[in-house]
């Protein structure tokens, strides 16, 4: 399989490099992406009206975390033109492109995760009652965590969405939410009690599921991106 | 060869048939449901506690063969049997001034039912806090054998829909039994790239649906019966929900392809990654959170049913004849495919 290729780490590396020079050049994507999230969190900022119990601020914050996420990697697979893929179909390792998508996903979790954060604490403050989250740094953990879990997921299923012409971006969506449940209802449960300071021994391991779960879709998505890649 | 493939598929439908007869015909063993009056005070008191299930005794029987006695922290209170009906026992007892508890539990010993409890039947108001006084104190009998016949254990709550432990069970075994094959079917796709194989995940899929969508129906009743909504949340039942949903996309995958070699492998990757998903969702999840659901430390099945000799003799005709019953729902599926293939092709 591997026949030809340079090593999958140097592939990868590589295509991150690609993807974050694509990032730039298209500054479109970029734009869409932060205007979405500012723009969302606004709404909710009007919406809430100054008073945000820790429930809702949490749902509102996994709402836009969610739809701007899928606005971020929920094109990663369509982007090139399709002369770019098949060069990339033909002289790429397919397994080192996964990865470098996979790393590609977590950096854009990590600017995502600050953005929509940012802006919520920015707008709408914390919620009714607190003067700020009872555990800051797990609320970090947990949106980061949360927002992992979440990307790398999409990152297989877009792949797999991007390889059905009349689908398009629709089919993502249908395959990728169910998918993302699981994630997004440990992520919440993780963000609340961070917001209310509940007691570790409470939260129990749902860090260690969500990291495991992003490590089980990431390790996932590896084994059968070659499959369909070529099909 | 051919008489075994009939003889499967009869024997199948044979089980579920003796199965629904015996899962309905079948009596629950007597057990307490209501106490009245559920407020007492000290004095002499008249109660009574109804019961249902098979008839603990018979209008003929000696009240002496019968021992009520209530139990107040780890106090005996003992009473006098005044009525005594296949559901009813009625009593009169005289509640102390001073009580360990002032919730009492009720036990009633019978000769031929076994022990009959009610936990909580009743509230004692306006008892000091104190030992009982030695005039009320009861010495239990000793606990007699049952001797009930067939019939299926009282569970408290659950009561008379632990027959559909018959039917939500089995049916997501049978889920699990097709989602395997489709599971394998697909690694043997991506290995061969054989049509045939992808045929077999299809058909596996949308039988597998079916009986994830019966089963999503059974515990939803079952959920409203015992815990009073058709819906909560709980990671058992997210899980539920997920994996059929995750399925119910595998079908949009497919429906948004046009049906070729290509189509095939794609969707054999969504149905390999379903599997793994699954796998996790409802059998390694539940077992770290909190929940609902019976057997939630370990086994997120039936262990805390008490599965006893009684059920297991249904039970297990139950997983028997619903796998077979899904089975071969799967191989009528996976013919259509074949032809379809065929006629397409041809």
């Amino acid at each position: 399989m591997n026949g030809g290729f340079q090593s999958p780490l140097r592939t990868a590396l590589a295509v991150t490099r690609m993807e974050w020079r694509l990032e730039w050049r298209q500054g479109h994507q970029l734009a869409a992406v932060g205007l979405f999230a500012i723009a969302s969190v606004y709404v909710a900022f009007q919406a809430a009206d100054g008073q945000t119990a820790s429930g809702a601020w949490t749902a509102m914050l996994w709402l836009v975390y969610l739809f701007s996420g899928f606005t971020a990697v929920g094109r990663l697979f369509d982007r090139e033109r399709s002369a770019t893929r098949r060069y990339l179909q033909w002289t790429v390792d397919p397994l080192g492109l996964i990865l470098g998508k996979l790393v590609h996903a977590v950096l854009t979790t990590t600017a995502l995760t600050a953005l929509v954060l940012g802006a919520f604490v920015l707008f709408l403050g914390w919620p009714d009652g607190l003067d700020a989250a009872g555990h800051p740094g797990l609320l970090v953990l947990g949106a980061w965590l949360g927002g992992l879990s979440m990307t790398t997921t999409l990152v297989f299923v877009t792949a797999v969405a991007s390889q059905v012409k009349s689908g398009g971006g629709a089919l993502g969506a249908v395959l990728g939410l169910p998918l993302l449940l699981p994630q997004l209802i440990l992520a919440t449960r993780l963000t609340r009690g961070a917001l209310d300071g509940t007691p570790f021994a409470m939260l129990g391991e749902t860090p260690l599921f969500l990291a495991a779960l992003s490590a089980g879709t990431s390790v996932i998505a590896c084994i059968l991106f070659p499959y369909i890649w070529r099909a | 060869m051919n008489s075994w493939n009939s003889l499967w598929k009869w024997g199948g439908v044979a089980l579920l048939a003796y199965v629904i007869l015996r899962g309905f015909s079948t009596p629950l063993q007597p057990g307490f449901v209501q106490a009245s009056p559920s407020r007492l005070a000290p004095g002499i008191a008249t109660i009574a506690l109804d019961a249902i299930g098979q008839p603990f005794a018979t209008a003929t029987d000696a009240h002496e063969a019968f021992t009520l006695i209530l139990r107040s922290g780890e106090g005996l209170i003992q009473t006098e049997l005044t009525g005594l009906t296949p559901h009813r026992v009625e009593a009169k007892v005289a509640i102390p001034a001073t009580l360990p508890s002032p919730a009492l539990d009720a036990f009633l010993f019978t000769p031929e039912a076994g022990t009959l409890f009610l936990g909580n039947a009743f509230f004692v108001e306006d008892a000091a806090n104190g030992s009982l006084p030695a005039e009320v104190v009861a010495a239990p009998p000793a606990e007699q054998e049952p001797q009930l016949g067939f019939s299926f254990p009282f569970q408290p709550n659950i009561l008379e829909s632990v027959r559909n432990l018959l039917w939500h069970v089995p049916m997501w075994f049978a889920m699990f039994f097709v989602m395997g094959i489709g599971f394998v079917a697909s690694l043997a796709q991506l290995r061969t790239g054989k049509v045939n194989w992808d045929h077999r995940a299809e058909a596996a899929v949308r039988t597998g649906l079916v009986f994830g969508l019966l089963g999503l129906a059974t515990g939803s009743l079952w959920a409203r019966w015992t815990w009073g909504a058709w819906w909560v949340s709980d990671p058992q039942l997210n899980g539920a929900l997920v994996t059929v949903l995750l399925y119910s996309g595998y079908m949009v995958l497919r429906a948004a392809m046009v049906e070729d070699e290509r189509a095939g492998r794609i969707a054999a990757v969504y149905n390999v990654f379903a599997f793994v998903m699954l796998v996790i969702l409802l059998m390694v999840l539940p077992r770290y959170t909190e929940s609902l659901h019976p057997g939630k430390d370990g086994n997120p099945g039936f262990n805390s049913y008490d599965l006893d000799n009684s059920l297991r003799a249904v039970f297990y005709p139950a997983v028997i004849g619903w796998g077979a019953l899904c089975y071969w729902m799967y191989t009528l599926r996976l013919r259509m495919n074949r032809l379809e293939h065929h006629l397409l092709t041809r």
